[in-house]
């Protein structure tokens, strides 16, 4: 190896563990913060669980039972409450990325922060991912407590070998909300007012997204639309592999475009933020409200 | 400070927030399509499960096979519950972020003055999103929601609203206290969600049903229910009508108690500025 090739491959272990260290740091800030209000954060680790219940009570109330010939009919498992129980934990994963990842610039301009961060000498991109590994970390630990309790009062029946797989299916998924999340974390910069474009986007997808149905008993332009949405795929695959969910394509095919939309959603979303990010400091609105 | 002064703050704090709603138009038509979009998961479940747009189960607990005009209700309904918890409960909130929180508190009006103003500019918007939400849900989704039942559906909202707005007041003057309101107007959000039948019949489980009894919203739903699904009047909810007004009354005191007692606690403290 000769010595301009060291070098460089010096360089780049010195830049990639200073990144890794903002990345880290501003994870760890985020903690600090929503800890300093705890009653607040306790509030939030229930908040997914209540969620989630109006959605399995409601489906009890339709079939008068926990179990559905349709549901068997359409997907071939019967079980509505885990079948709705783990679609539902994939709306913790879209609000991570609508709006935890999504606000992260925005929060930053309410707290009069936002000049100090971007006058650091790191990309953005770093600053949004350490929000994103914090929001992953909290999100992760929200789905445990609301799995661990539905459990307790439903008693949820899963294969325990498909638990690896599953992950693995998440964290592909994981991939490409984080591009779906820079992307949103860049509109607030010139919308300002984002959380409409957020709640919009999170009305949709939480409508697309085969969450609490299958994807067959959506009109087809909407069958069509979930196609590009990273959580289509992270949701059926996922109870696929716990309960058997039949999912009318591969799981061949399902890696394959989870792999696609990460490399998709991670290019769309840098290059807008980057385009963003550019037009916002030329224009001087940074600072606007 | 005489009658008409009071009134003329009232109405200037009703213009106020009026024009607030004017500059920001695009909101309007976000809620009044929100509501209903967020009601397409329902339906879709629903037919996910029962294979169709009526299901035996749920006659057995509502009285109607039918679930769309169910959960359509409860959108419509609990779009009143939630603009006054956002709009009058969380409003001395958004003041202090506006800065605006402590010229209203040193100024010799009434805050509960300036809360009734922004109650009833709370009260016209909330109407104009769910008037046309019912518009949308009688062409497009097949409410049945005929002129004469109209009347009594209307009663039933005031009586549901005033209880809630005494509510909100009191939230109102909590927030003064514990200031970081967000996140606890959105766990009421989802007590209301949960226990009370806005997405579901809460005869569905015993917790739920003997909780829902001490929401007003449950009674109102109920009420609206019978007259819009089941062809009922009002003299058929005597029963109803009477458990709503007591708590009315009971929560317009205890709410107007609860502001009094936070708002003097935050100037005893001197923490009205904190944020």
């Amino acid at each position: 190896m000769n010595q301009s090739l060291r070098n460089l491959l010096k360089e780049w272990f010195a830049k990639a563990k200073h990144y890794l260290r903002a990345i880290w740091l501003e994870n760890l800030k985020e903690w600090k913060i929503e800890l300093t209000y705890k009653p607040d954060f306790i509030r939030g680790l229930i908040d997914p669980l209540v969620y989630a219940l109006p959605y399995l009570l409601y489906g009890i109330a339709l079939v008068g039972g926990r179990t559905s010939e349709n549901l068997n009919r359409l997907v071939g498992t019967n079980d509505l409450i885990t079948f709705v129980t783990l679609g539902y934990i994939f709306v913790g994963f879209l609000n991570m990325a609508l709006w935890a990842m999504g606000f992260a610039l925005r929060k930053e301009q309410h707290w009069g922060t936002l000049e100090a961060v971007f006058a650091a000498p790191v990309p953005r991109w770093v600053f949004a991912l350490g929000m994103a590994l914090h929001s992953t970390l909290h999100q992760g630990l929200m789905i445990f407590l609301q799995i661990i309790v539905i459990n307790l009062i439903f008693k949820l029946t899963i294969h325990p070998q498909g638990i690896l797989p599953s992950l693995v299916v998440i964290g592909l998924m994981l991939i490409a909300l984080y591009g779906f999340g820079l992307m949103i974390a860049s509109l607030t910069l010139i919308l300002k007012q984002g959380w409409l474009v957020s709640e919009a986007l999170s009305g949709i997808m939480m409508i697309i997204t085969p969450i609490a149905y299958p994807l067959s008993v959506l009109p087809v332009f909407m069958q069509k639309a979930a196609l590009f949405l990273p959580t289509t795929y992270g949701v059926m695959t996922v109870r696929h592999f716990l309960i058997g969910e039949q999912m009318g394509f591969s799981l061949w095919t399902s890696f394959l475009r989870l792999v696609i939309l990460g490399i998709f959603w991670v290019g769309v979303g840098m290059l807008i933020f980057e385009i963003i990010d550019r037009r916002t400091r030329r224009s001087g609105t940074i600072a606007h409200y | 400070m005489n009658f008409k002064a009071q009134l003329r703050i009232v109405i200037s704090e009703f213009q106020k927030s009026i024009k607030i709603w004017l500059a920001y138009p695009i909101l309007l038509v976000f809620w009044v399509i929100a509501p209903l979009m967020w009601l397409l998961p329902f339906i879709f479940q629903g037919k996910a499960l029962v294979g169709g747009m009526h299901s035996e189960a749920f006659k057995n607990l509502t009285g109607s096979p039918n679930y769309l005009p169910f959960v359509l209700i409860g959108a419509m309904v609990s779009t009143y519950i939630f603009s006054g918890l956002w709009g009058v409960g969380n409003s001395l909130r958004e003041e202090t972020y506006w800065g605006t929180l402590e010229y209203i508190i040193a100024s010799p009006a009434s805050p509960i003055l300036v809360l009734l103003g922004k109650t009833l500019a709370e009260f016209l918007y909330a109407s104009v999103n769910v008037g046309l939400q019912a518009l949308l849900a009688t062409l497009f989704l097949g409410l049945n929601l005929t002129i004469t039942k109209i009347l009594p559906v209307l009663v039933i909202v005031l009586l549901l609203v005033i209880g809630f707005y005494g509510f909100a007041i009191a939230f109102a003057g909590l927030t003064l206290l514990i200031k970081e309101a967000h996140g606890w107007v959105h766990t009421i959000e989802w007590v209301f969600y949960l226990f009370s039948p806005i997405r579901y019949p809460v005869e569905v489980s015993p917790i739920t049903k003997t909780l829902s009894a001490l929401i007003p919203l449950t009674y109102a739903l109920v009420a609206i229910r019978t007259i819009i699904l089941l062809n009922k009047n009002l003299g058929d909810l005597h029963k109803i009508i009477f458990i709503l007004l007591i708590m009315d009354i009971v929560l317009l005191l205890g709410g107007y108690i609860i502001f009094r007692l936070s708002e003097r606690r935050t100037k005893v403290a001197g923490t009205l500025g904190q944020y």
